[in-house]
């Protein structure tokens, strides 16, 4: 694998990871979101 | 049985991301003259795409909104969540495509940015989406969910520039891979790969997507309960 070929893997391991830590981070914080609301509902349930 | 539907389709989403995965990496062959990191294209089109037609989402829940606020306050409040889940869910593929795009660019063009028209429209595309959600964030009152509609349809106004940006102006970035000009497309070996992710990355957005807006509704009547619930005492 010459220098060139390996940047690029290294550039491209760092696309994919980026978008991925991107997506899952959103969906994380919303699961938090959806939790803290059920559990304001729960402690008011009027 | 809803629930069982909800986890076929979240089933059905990641055996479709592991499958666009494999697509990309092992089935699609190296770009001749780009080499391996062309293969960002399998993630930064369908973002682009995705997040397209989210903005779309919420620009026809914020005209939904705007049509129904004073008379059906029930469908108002539905075509609200609708349009904040479009605007948010879109932010996020949209942050994708801008970060991405400057990692494919520093290995394709030398340079992690530069301020040509296809790149600076979707800066913008997305600094009007993010302050439409600090607006919603930090903005009170009942004229709120109003701005932020209004906002939400000038905001998708940019989408049609962003998507012509490279066929009305000379860009850096690439032309047209699907719709441009003569001679432009994609190798056929490279096209059912990008297809199994467009695909992938559709259902995978629709699913979080349909969570977002779950969660907005949850909110909306927890907020509606609390009024009352204010009014009553």
């Amino acid at each position: 694998m010459d220098e060139r070929a390996i940047l690029d893997h290294q550039f491209l391991v760092a696309a994919y990871a980026v978008t991925w830590a991107v997506q899952l981070g959103y969906l994380v914080w919303l699961a938090f979101k959806w939790r803290a609301q059920k559990r304001n509902a729960a402690r008011n349930p009027k | 049985m809803k629930k069982l539907a909800i986890g076929l389709y979240a089933a059905v989403t990641v055996a479709l991301m592991v499958w666009g995965f494999y697509q990309a990496i092992y089935v699609a062959p190296t770009d001749a003259m780009q080499g391996e990191i062309f293969r960002v294209i399998f993630y930064h089109v369908p973002s682009a795409s995705v997040a397209f037609l989210f903005f779309a989402v919420s620009l026809i829940g914020s005209i939904c909104y705007l049509a129904f606020r004073r008379n059906r306050d029930g469908w108002a409040q539905i075509a609200d969540a609708w349009a904040l889940a479009g605007a948010e869910v879109g932010v996020v593929f949209c942050t994708v495509v801008l970060l991405t795009g400057p990692i494919w660019g520093r290995r394709a063009w030398g340079i992690w940015w530069t301020w040509d028209a296809r790149l600076t429209t979707t800066l913008v595309l997305w600094l009007i989406y993010v302050s439409y959600l600090l607006l919603r964030r930090f903005a009170a009152g009942p004229q709120m969910q109003t701005y932020a509609a209004v906002l939400g349809i000038f905001g998708a106004l940019d989408v049609p520039i962003v998507y012509m940006s490279n066929r009305w102006w000379r860009t850096q970035h690439p032309a047209p891979v699907f719709g441009g000009s003569e001679g432009s497309g994609m190798d056929p070996s490279m096209v059912h790969p990008f297809l199994w992710n467009m695909l992938a990355w559709f259902a995978w957005g629709v699913f979080i997507l349909g969570i977002r807006y779950y969660v907005e509704r949850q909110h909306q009547q927890f907020a509606a309960l609390e009024a009352q619930a204010a009014l009553d005492a």
